[in-house]
């Protein structure tokens, strides 16, 4: 059998994507340059979302952009987690070194769960249900990497 | 309903890195399935493919594959989602009454882009995607212990459906010889590497190179292409939110409401006493089991307690399942396919006795976010 020979299409032209955030997300977006989490309720429902969002799927109404803000604090809990050795945003799944322990966290006032890194603590460690709280990058630049990981509380 | 039959089919098999190009691999499928029913280029009245453009690497993704999928000049759509869904399309092409022939393929090649960094690219680029802590592999990983927190579910139980599947394929020709283990055992599974704790390799169901084609005709055209035509008597479809966080992953609820609109239509009261087998689109052990409660087969969280081997009480993916090869947009025609199979009896070397009703059921999405269930039945 000869050898297949194949044509690596590497970066011939660069077409980079911007998204617009939108008005909901950004101003979780702004929030989150000051440290703070903000969510939004649905008018029929009541459900809280995180991240805020202009439609609530369950009810298909619009939630308004100028009211049903909600101010939530910095802390949850553990709904669910994993823990994994590979790399997600890589070409090739490279394995690291160190573990990530990534979990799903419910933002207390809200009704949906967040996803972020669970740091400083051991894989024994992590059980669902637990409390925890927000770790803020030092610098915030209103970005979802503002939140560094969640720690326990 | 009026009755669609389903008159052939063709699947290639599945290598983990195929040494064939797509075009190839398109057409044997599609003059494959054509051929065995007897059909020339001539009779097709409409193509319907199912390809992702960026797992083909190339926008439109269908305009390639023109000439390979027997679309030259003829009615041509596309499905960006599972080979199960683009069925459903061939389906209402049918239903329509314009149509007397549909070739339906679907498939791609995963041993060409990284499919599990890929997948990031199915979460939100404004929220999820830049902290990159979600593709398939961790959703799966949340998924898995979602199940097993809200119903006790042992890790040994699901790696168990990894052994079942990973055992069936070894008997199906053309699955994925990686996959193929006759000889597995729990504690193999549980010792393989972890992607996702608690998902471990073993029980994940790998992306491949594959394409699979069928055929469908309206009830005339049917019986007289084939005296063994398969009919689909019912279909139900539903998606699920988007956010991962927004979702109960310990269940499938978009899978009952697809089971539930499917039985409706087949006049299917009780699925476990009137349905033979069933070969379900399972991204990973723990899903099978997930699906396979939202099914109505048995009551959540008793997935492991029905035996669903070959030769058990209600047999699921007797083919090895998704578990046995899961070529990206394939995976779900396939399992229609295999289904097909056993209902004409042509699943040689793991047949299961007297087969005449089966579901079949395909997906797409994190966690099975979309799923979609047909109900096929055999006889004249």
């Amino acid at each position: 059998m000869t050898e297949k020979i194949v044509v690596a299409n590497k970066g011939l032209i660069k077409a980079d994507f911007a998204f617009w955030v939108g008005r909901y997300m950004d101003k979780l977006f702004d929030a989150f340059e000051n440290k703070k989490i903000v969510g939004n309720k649905c008018p029929k429902c009541g459900d809280v979302f995180v991240p805020p969002r202009k439609i609530c799927g369950k009810c298909n109404v619009t939630i308004p952009f100028d009211q049903n803000w909600v101010n939530l604090p910095n802390t949850g809990t553990l709904k669910n987690y994993t823990i994994t050795y590979y790399k997600i945003n890589d070409r090739t799944s490279r394995k690291v070194k160190k573990h990530q322990t990534i979990g799903m966290v419910q933002i207390d006032g809200s009704n949906t769960s967040i996803i972020y890194r669970l740091l400083n603590m051991e894989p024994e460690e992590v059980k669902v249900g637990m409390k925890l709280k927000i770790l803020w990058e030092e610098k915030t630049r209103g970005a979802p990497s503002d939140i560094k990981g969640f720690v326990k509380f | 309903m009026q009755k669609v039959g389903i008159v052939g089919y063709y699947q290639v098999k599945l290598y983990s890195d195929a040494n064939y190009g797509r075009y190839e691999m398109i057409f044997e499928a599609v003059r494959g399935a054509l051929d065995k029913a007897g059909l020339k280029k001539k009779d097709i009245t409409t193509v319907i493919s199912c390809t992702n453009d960026y797992y083909d690497g190339r926008t439109i993704s269908n305009s390639f594959a023109v000439e390979a999928g027997g679309a030259y000049l003829a009615d041509e759509s596309k499905v960006e989602m599972d080979g199960a869904h683009a069925l459903l399309y061939g389906m209402m092409r049918i239903l329509s009454g314009n149509h007397k022939l549909a070739v339906i393929w679907a498939g791609s090649m995963a041993s060409c882009f990284p499919y599990h960094s890929a997948r990031l690219f199915e979460t939100d680029p404004t929220w999820e995607r830049p902290t990159a802590y979600v593709n398939d592999i961790t959703a799966l990983g949340f998924q898995m212990r979602a199940y097993m927190n809200k119903f006790g579910v042992s890790a040994e139980e699901i790696a168990g459906i990894a052994v079942k599947n990973r055992k069936n394929a070894s008997k199906n020709p053309l699955a994925l010889k990686e996959a193929q283990n006759p000889n597995l055992t729990v504690k193999d599974v549980l010792n393989s590497e972890t992607y996702a704790d608690p998902v471990r390799e073993l029980m994940v169901a790998q992306p491949c190179d594959g394409v699979a084609a069928l055929l469908l005709a309206p009830e005339k055209q049917a019986l007289k292409i084939t005296d063994k035509p398969v009919w689909i008597t019912g279909v139900g479809y539903n998606q699920d939110a988007y956010y991962l966080g927004d979702r109960n992953l310990a269940e499938s609820k978009s899978m009952e409401l697809a089971s539930k609109m499917a039985y409706k239509t087949a006049g299917i009261k009780d699925p476990l006493k009137e349905i033979d087998i069933a070969e379900i689109f399972e991204s990973a052990a723990h899903e099978e089991l997930i699906l396979k409660e939202a099914l109505g087969l048995t009551d959540k969280g008793e997935g492991p307690s029905l035996n669903s081997e070959i030769n058990g009480e209600f047999p699921i993916n007797p083919s090895g399942g998704a578990i046995g090869g899961n070529p990206p947009c394939g995976t779900g025609l396939i399992r229609i396919i295999e289904a097909t199979k056993q209902i004409r009896g042509e699943a040689n070397g793991y047949q299961v006795k007297n087969v005449n009703k089966a579901i079949a059921s395909g997906q797409i999405g994190m966690c099975a976010q979309n799923n979609i269930i047909y109900i096929l039945e055999g006889g004249n």
